[in-house]
């Protein structure tokens, strides 16, 4: 069992203009692990990493770093290094001295500024632009090296704040790679925040969902894809279709007139639920075989899929990924397992939904 | 941590505003209410409000100020105009800052030569058949020289605010079928509204009380409230007089402030 | 940016160019008359400019002038960067609107105003007029310039970097040092120019101030002035316009080298005042 390397407890946020911006946020970092904090814009997730960072102070609550108290320890005193949304290298310093920057200010030894740096800089592939201006980098080199810059005073905890948000989409998915294999290289926690579900599932070991403050749920990726909590975490995680539905008893849902066999359990009989079927689970078939029958409105080519949007005759709107085309207007039907189907009650707490899960899952 | 800095940083600047701010015009307001024998009153004012002297002076001051502006924005507008418009705008718009890093007082003198009575101006108009004129000490020369002073300080605001416009802007209005005299008067002009406001700020207020120039081009004739104060303070000793008018000068100065303020901040975010 | 301007607009400026340097050419070229006013010119001589060089009294003024300019933008540069730095660092939105707003009083008000309750407040300390007085007085309104140049420089700069400084370990001292001023410099050097130009240009807060002793250029030009015309005024013109160019040439030089390095334009977003 590894250790706790970063934990908060019971922390809020107030701002004087009576905003709240963190409720309740307790929850520990272990060593050498990649978490993420997601949600969007405005839910808090940069307010948490600020205040670990120390840039701005908690209004009550405890942060603890390697089991003591921070909250009144200045950023420049604190063990940790940020990586920023964007970059914040200084401009008139070139790559070799924003690297060394935390080493220079810490009155390090020449040679030791040299190697440190060299190592740094290696780490991000950049080791030939140390007497480069930072005008003169593209906008990916400038992300290596605010990396490079934050990792040299060998900190145990790194945060970053949306730090591929700037790049365009096929380098953010290789530098979704490199920090992975980054953060396993140097083995210290990283403290990832995004809004960016993609990006989450991708490089996490573990994920906070975010919304307005609060921490909605935890748990690893395919946890978190697969059994979403409530309707927020489900449409934000991936896309979905959400019908409103009843939990007839253990293993039996209804919804838009039909009763169908499913994979979960604890709930009060005839409770009020959600039920979320992703779209690339569902298949279209005839409509005759299908356990429901939509109207295909609209379809677009998505390269690796087709996105069919349909509609049932409640109105729902039904999204589906299929591999192959269908046609515009025609009646299809759908068809989907037990396993396909994850039932959410409305307002069950995190605490809640993890012990009922346990109780019938083994 | 950044607490204590703070304060470091504050207290130089507020014993600054205390000091040379806040002071000087509490004091002004103290001193308008006493006469030239110390005495507290309010005779100062009471003076200045029934006097026609002081009321045709006010008038005076502001008519002034007002038509040195006109002048100002009737010359300035197409001059910003034009320049915003040119490839190498930047130099040309160093041209016209560059008069203004000349001393005023060097200015308004040379214009003491150019107004006489066998200076240029006057060469000018025998070459065109019009007899020499007395200029050097009319109110129409004051008007002149100011509004040649001022100048530089409205056209600066004005190409500000036109470069800042977007030429998308332009284009669309055209798109759209305006008129180039449309896009002017209906998206460049009201987009320029900013800009033509805060040189209004800078020219009027300061031409409501130019007391060197109407001492040196408008003789002793054009009295204005500014040659008023100086008259008060620096003659006749008469503070507390000379404090009233300047009170009144502060709240004409407020008032145009307020008249032409605009949320500029809008200009700092986008 | 294309030559979009027309005929008749390319005419009109040049007129506008025209009135707006024929004065300073009149100016100029008369101090180089042989006669002794501004009319007729006489034949190319230098001997104003002799007569200028030898007159110790304006000499001396002319020290003094460049004296009360240098110290008083020093002085007012500090202060100045200094209030920039309060106002960026107010915590409330107001607190930094009621500071600007007073900040803007000196900047507005007329310069009578100034010179008036400057000295009605020079008086009620009892401070003798002379030297102290005018270095104080030109120290208090050049402030409110320099602030204003300063501050926009702090403001763009985005707050993540004095963060990122304080992250790597730096203390909130070597975080000002090494990251913010720096950063900060070009506003700086603008606002030092600005002030040292707002001092040279000064009559009206000087003349109020000044007392019997001490006296600045425009003060004695003014004095002149009004006793007619003296072709040494003229020379000393020529003289001012070259240090003048000289100033404005250091200060784009300084300015573009910076544009160069940030590609950022100060001066004639604020050269308005």
């Amino acid at each position: 069992m590894s250790k706790t390397i970063v934990e908060l407890k019971n922390v809020y946020k107030k701002y004087d203009d009576g905003f709240t911006a963190l409720k309740n946020i307790s929850f520990k970092l272990q060593e050498g692990e990649f978490y993420t904090l997601l949600g969007p814009s405005g839910c808090g997730k940069t307010t948490i990493l600020q205040s670990i960072a120390g840039f701005t102070e908690v209004t009550s609550g405890q942060v603890l770093f390697d089991g003591k108290k921070i909250n009144d320890i200045p950023a420049n005193k604190r063990q940790l290094n940020t990586v920023f949304q964007d970059y914040a290298l200084f401009p008139n310093m070139n790559v070799f001295d924003n690297v060394a920057f935390g080493l220079v200010v810490h009155n390090a030894k020449k040679d030791e500024i040299k190697t440190r740096v060299h190592d740094a800089l290696k780490m991000v592939q950049l080791e030939q632009y140390a007497n480069r201006e930072i005008s003169e980098l593209s906008g990916g080199q400038q992300q290596r090296i605010a990396i490079a810059r934050a990792i040299v005073n060998r900190p145990k905890v790194l945060l970053l704040d949306e730090p591929l948000s700037a790049l365009d989409a096929k380098l953010r998915k290789d530098m979704q790679y490199e920090l992975r294999e980054l953060q396993q290289n140097l083995g210290i926690t990283f403290l990832f925040v995004t809004h960016d579900q993609e990006e989450a599932l991708a490089m996490s070991d573990e994920i906070f969902v975010m919304n307005k403050g609060e921490i909605l749920q935890n748990g690893s990726p395919v946890d978190i894809y697969d059994e979403p909590i409530n309707h927020f975490v489900a449409d934000f995680i991936g896309e979905s279709n959400i019908i409103p539905g009843k939990m007839v008893a253990d293993y039996q849902v209804a919804f838009l007139g039909h009763q169908f066999e499913c994979a979960d359990a604890g709930m009060r009989p005839n409770e009020p639920v959600e039920v979320v079927i992703r779209p690339e689970d569902l298949v279209i078939t005839t409509p005759e075989q299908g356990k429901l029958q939509v109207k295909v409105d609209t379809q677009l080519f998505r390269g690796d899929y087709y996105e069919i949007l349909a509609y049932d005759k409640a109105g729902n709107e039904w999204l589906i990924h299929s591999t192959n085309a269908s046609t515009d207007d025609a009646i299809v039907g759908l068809t989907f397992g037990p396993n396909d189907m994850h039932i959410m009650r409305y307002n069950e707490t995190e605490a809640k939904f993890n012990h009922r899960l346990e109780s019938y899952e083994d | 941590m950044k607490r204590n800095y703070r304060g470091l940083f504050f207290t130089p600047y507020v014993l600054w505003l205390a000091m040379f701010v806040i002071a000087p015009v509490a004091l002004i307001i103290y001193y308008s209410f006493f006469n030239i024998h110390h005495h507290f009153t309010f005779a100062n004012y009471q003076e200045f409000f029934s006097s026609g002297t002081y009321l045709t002076m006010t008038a005076n001051s502001v008519l002034y100020a007002f038509l040195i502006t006109l002048f100002a924005i009737l010359i300035s507008y197409p001059m910003a105009l034009v320049i915003s418009k040119l490839k190498h705008r930047d130099l040309w718009i160093l041209l016209v800052i560059l008069p203004t890093w000349i001393n005023l007082l060097l200015k308004a003198y040379a214009f003491i030569g150019l107004l006489s009575h066998d200076g240029l101006v006057n060469d000018l108009f025998q070459f065109f058949g019009i007899p020499a004129q007395h200029m050097l000490f009319t109110d129409a020369s004051f008007i002149l020289v100011a509004a040649y002073i001022q100048i530089p300080f409205m056209i600066l605001p004005i190409y500000n605010s036109l470069t800042d416009i977007s030429d998308s802007y332009i284009r669309a209005s055209r798109d759209l079928g305006a008129t180039k005299w449309q896009t002017l008067t209906k998206v460049i002009i009201p987009m320029t509204m900013p800009g033509i406001k805060s040189g209004i700020q800078i020219v009027f207020i300061p031409s409501l009380s130019l007391f060197m120039l109407s001492r040196l081009i408008g003789g002793n004739k054009v009295i204005t409230l500014g040659t008023a104060v100086e008259e008060h303070f620096l003659t006749t000793m008469n503070w507390g007089m000379g404090s009233t008018i300047g009170v009144v000068l502060i709240i004409s100065m407020v008032i145009v402030m307020l008249l032409t303020n605009t949320k500029r901040k809008r200009r700092r975010t986008s | 940016m294309n030559d979009k301007a027309s005929r008749t607009g390319k005419i009109y400026i040049t007129i506008v160019f025209l009135l707006l340097y024929i004065p300073i050419v009149y100016l100029i070229l008369y101090s180089f008359s042989k006669g002794t006013t501004m009319t007729n010119f006489q034949g190319f001589s230098l001997k104003h400019y002799g007569e200028l060089f030898n007159d110790k009294r304006m000499l001396a003024i002319f020290l003094n002038t460049i004296l009360i300019a240098l110290l008083s933008s020093v002085c007012s540069t500090i202060i100045g960067t200094m209030g920039a730095l309060a106002v960026h660092n107010a915590k409330r939105r107001h607190e930094r609107e009621t500071l600007l707003s007073l900040n803007s009083i000196l900047l507005v008000s007329p310069d009578v105003i100034i010179g008036a309750s400057f000295l009605i407040f020079f008086t009620a300390l009892k401070l003798p007029l002379g030297f102290w007085s005018v270095l104080l007085s030109h120290i208090a309104f050049e402030i409110p310039i320099v602030l204003l140049l300063v501050l926009p420089r702090l403001d763009e700069m985005s707050p993540s970097m004095t963060n990122a400084a304080m992250d790597l370990g730096a203390s909130p001292a070597q975080t000002l040092s090494k990251i913010i001023l720096p950063y900060i410099q070009p506003g700086i050097i603008a606002g030092f120019f600005m002030a040292i130009t707002y001092s040279l240009d000064d009559f009206a807060v000087t003349f109020f101030v000044t007392g019997n002793g001490f006296t600045t250029l425009s003060v004695e030009i003014y004095s002149r002035a009004r006793q007619g015309i003296s072709l040494e005024i003229n020379a000393l013109a020529g003289i001012m316009f070259i240090f003048s160019l000289i100033l404005v040439g250091v200060y784009y030089w300084i300015e573009t080298r910076n544009t160069a390095t940030t590609g950022k334009k100060s001066i004639v977003e604020v050269g308005d005042r």
